[in-house]
Formats: structure tokens, sequence, C-alpha cells
């Protein structure tokens, strides 16, 4: 049943993309768009969204770089590190995990690094992956996605976010315990 | 929230960088000042044309561990064999240089590259007995390490948001591209059409026709077939046409706040780059991770959407998009 689920989904992920253009712009033809004219016209505004959100994610990324580079993160880790145990969380993988909405290469790193040091298929190696592909950069996407649009005040989109984010590792610590764990 | 967020990592991490220096140069972490006697095995002599010797020094992982005051086996090699060049300068000094090697351990790779030459550091040479293979050296000196870590961190930090920006052209055009015909030829119409029963209740302040929706259920399928280059774009647009709804510019709106928190929440069927590097690494099933991935974004996405229409009706909120009724009224003669 998962092997299949599997192969399904490879497969239009392998397709998805030739068939979008074909069937979008094929569309287009059928109902007598101008389909090149119009392409151009709307990608004409690629550059102008990228130019936009250049000084969002400076302030953000800039911001997290310093945090990281401080090492103010081992802090961090040693503070919340009672509260791993009591969610039934290796403690090793804290870090990675509190890395993960802030930075998708460095948490990256850090998932590799545990999955070679503790086995891939280990348990710590299966939450590790499992936490990194279950959730996104928060930040990386606040800062790109709102920028876009010229937005400053995001009001409760950052806590909804965190929380989102909290009780996605919570679902990750507790189903990779209950199918991997010892 | 994003201000108190945003101004904390700063702080904290300037805090944190400067507290770390104090700490190092008190304890002295890097042992500034203080010789280090070590074995040194000539390789290459010195000749009339190359007045440099060429060698390891040898020094065990022990000896190391104790010098610099750290906790035992955080040296891998049990002896660390460092090549070395010995020359002397035209003043009659001699001094050492240590390239920077795989062989190098990783305490002196952090000194190398917070002394700034990134590729060796540098010692002053108290004295060389070949004889007796023995030589006694004094390292440069290594402080601040964290605060240039910081600032340096600022610079390329920065760098690397320009260039994730500019990088993205690209495939902005591309997608924006094709979604315009999409537009023109009525098949986002059709798509937004098919999702109303969903799309209404997620977004109920957006008229169910408008662009914005058919823009925004393209994003959330792309992100759930792992297409994150596709995914991005749409995501773009659709905050472009969410804001055209906007009665306030530059703050977020209810719709805007949902639309992010699905996405932060990261709901895929296939977490592509993590089976990927999974696969890189030799394991035997790569795809394992899927059905757990899938659960825990589940979790996220749930837990996201509650939480932010509970957050949306807030007083404090709710008052941040109201329209300035002072505004309102200037505008209105």
């Amino acid at each position: 049943m998962v092997e299949i689920f599997r192969s399904v989904i490879n497969i239009i992920s392998a397709l998805a993309i030739p068939i979008f253009i074909v069937v979008f712009l094929g569309w287009g033809l059928v109902k007598k768009v101008k389909v090149y004219e119009v392409f151009v016209e709307g990608a004409k505004d690629g550059f102008n969204t990228a130019v936009r959100i250049i000084p969002f994610l400076v302030a953000m990324l800039f911001a997290i770089g310093i945090f990281r580079a401080s090492g103010a993160m081992d802090v961090v880790v040693y503070l919340l590190s009672p509260v791993t145990n009591l969610i039934g969380m290796p403690a090793e993988v804290l870090p990675m995990a509190l890395l993960r909405p802030l930075s998708g290469s460095g948490s990256m790193g850090l998932m590799a690094e545990l999955m070679k040091t503790n086995g891939v298929d280990s348990f710590i190696g299966v939450l590790a992956s499992t936490l990194y592909g279950s959730s996104e950069t928060t930040f990386y996407i606040l800062a790109v996605y709102f920028g876009s649009a010229g937005i400053k005040n995001t009001r409760h989109a950052l806590p909804a976010g965190l929380i989102a984010d909290f009780f996605g590792m919570l679902g990750a610590v507790f189903i990779t315990r209950i199918l991997f764990g010892v | 929230m994003l201000n108190y967020v945003w101004i904390s990592l700063l702080l904290i991490g300037i805090f944190t960088a400067v507290g770390r220096d104090i700490n190092d140069e008190v304890t002295n972490t890097y042992r500034n000042g203080v010789p280090v006697t070590a074995q040194f095995e000539t390789l290459k002599q010195r000749t009339s044309v190359r007045p440099t010797f060429d060698g390891e020094i040898i020094l065990s992982a022990v000896a190391f561990d104790q010098f610099y005051n750290r906790s035992s086996a955080k040296t891998q090699q049990t002896e660390i064999r460092q090549p070395a060049i010995l020359t002397t300068l035209s003043s009659g000094k001699q001094k050492l240089e240590i390239p920077i090697s795989d062989a190098t351990p990783s305490f002196w790779k952090e000194m190398a590259k917070a002394a700034g030459g990134k590729d060796k550091l540098e010692a002053e040479i108290i004295s060389f007995d070949q004889g007796k293979k023995e030589i006694v050296f004094r390292m440069e000196r290594v402080s601040f390490v964290k605060i240039k870590a910081v600032t340096k961190a600022a610079i390329e930090f920065s760098d690397t948001a320009v260039t994730i920006s500019l990088g993205l052209i690209g495939v902005m055009a591309l997608w924006l591209g094709i979604m315009k015909v999409g537009e023109a030829a009525g098949l986002l119409e059709l798509l937004t059409k098919l999702m109303t029963p969903v799309t209404r209740r997620l977004f109920p302040d957006v008229p169910p026709n408008h662009p914005a929706v058919g823009a925004m259920i393209m994003n959330i399928a792309a992100n759930m077939f792992g297409l994150n280059n596709a995914a991005t774009p749409m995501g773009l647009k659709a905050m472009e046409e969410l804001n055209k709804l906007n009665p306030k510019a530059g703050t977020a709106t209810n719709a805007m706040c949902t639309f992010l928190v699905i996405n932060t929440s990261g709901l895929t069927l296939i977490p592509a780059t993590v089976i990927a590097i999974r696969a890189g690494l030799g394991s035997a099933d790569p795809g394992i991770i899927i059905g757990t991935s899938i659960f825990g974004a589940a979790c996220a996405t749930t837990a996201g959407l509650i939480s932010v229409k509970i957050l949306q009706r807030l007083p404090k909120y709710k008052k941040e998009l109201e329209v300035d009724v002072k505004d309102a009224e200037v505008k209105n003669g």
C-alpha cells in the first residue's frame, strides 16, 4: 500500500511540471489566447517581485546569521533541554529542531550530521529527517511572502506559525516514537 | 511580535558573542602567549636555495587536550601529525607556518578561522633542537573569535539575502508567465470554482472568484508535490493578489496570515530533499519518513489553522487591521 502510494507520488512529481506547462499553455491555445504575448506580459513582474523582497530578506537573514554565529543557540539548547526530556525527544536532536524554523541549510547540515553519527535508519536518524521533512523555514517564508506584498506589520502570522511548528515537532516525536521507537 | 523576535535574535546574538569572548580572554581558552613543546620531524632539510625546513609537528592528543585544557576525546586522532614549515626570517627570528589540512586538529582549524588567515596558522619559534627533534613555539594570538564571527555573518548573510532574492527572478518570471496564460484562458477560474467549498471556509474575507484564490490553490498544490521552485512564485503572486484586497497597506490581513501559516506548516506528500539526503547517506529505506513527515506536518497545519483563527479574534490583532479613523476622515475631506 505504502509502496504504491510512494511510486504514484514519485511519478506525479516527476511529470508535474511538464504536464503543468502543457495543460496551461495548451488550454490557452484552445481558448485562442495569444500565448506568447500573455506569457511575456506575466513574466515581466518576476523582476519587480524579486527585487521587492530584498530588504525584507536582508533584515531577516542578517539577524539569523548573527544569532547563529554567536553560538547563542548552545545557550538556548541548554535552557530548553529539560523540556526535551519531558516530551521524549533525545537531547541531540534539539539543536536541529530549534534551528529548523530559522535556517533551512543550517538545519539540513545538522540533520545530515545526526544521521552520520547515529546511523541513517536509527531512531535519531529517522526522527531528525521527520522533523526536517514535516516543517518549513518559517522565518524565511515569512520574510519572502510578506516582503512581496510590502507587509511590515505581520500581526498574528508569526505566533501562529511558531505554534504550528511546535505542534508539528510534538507530532513528529510522537509518531516516530510509536513506529520506530525503542 | 516579529519586532521583538527580530531584535531579540540580534541582541541575544551580539551579547552572547561578547560574553563568550570575555570568557575566552579571562580563561585564556586559546592559550595566547603560552609556549607549546612538541616533536618536530624534519622531512626536507634546508638547502642553499630553499631556506626552510619542511616537517611535521608530532604531539599526542592527550598532551594537546591537556594544553588547551579541553575534555579528552574531543580530538579524534590519538597522535597529531601536523605538517609545518620552518622559516628563518632576515631578522634572524624563526617562524613556523602551519597550513590547515585534513590532518589538522579541529581546534586549530577553529583558531585559524578566527585568526583571519583561513588556510594557515603562524607561530613564533622559541627554540628548535634538530638533534633532539624538539621544538618549542608560541602560537599567534587569537582573540575576539565570536565577535569577529558575528561581524562576518552579518555581512555575509546580507549578501546571501540578495543572492537568494535575485536568484528568484528566473523562476518567478517563468511561473508568473504560465499563470498569466492560465488566467487569460480561464483555467484558474475553473480551478477556483472547484475548490470554492474549501477556500470559502479558509479565507472567508476573500471573494471566492478572486484571482488570489487561484494562485493560492496552485501554491498549495505545488507544495504538496514538493515542487518548491513552482510553489514560491505562485505563493508570492497569491500574496500580491491578496494585498489588492488589503484595506490597510503594510499590514497583514487575516487571509494573508492564514495562507502564510498553511505554507510555514510545510504540508507535503513527498519531502524530496530529505529523501535525497537519506539516500545519499546510504539508508536502507530512504522513503521511510514519508508517512511520519505527513503526520507531523498535518499536526502542524491543524494547530496552525486553529491558532490563526483564534488569534485573529484577539482585540490586539483586530485593532491593528482597523483603518485609522483620522486618516479616513482626512481622505473624505
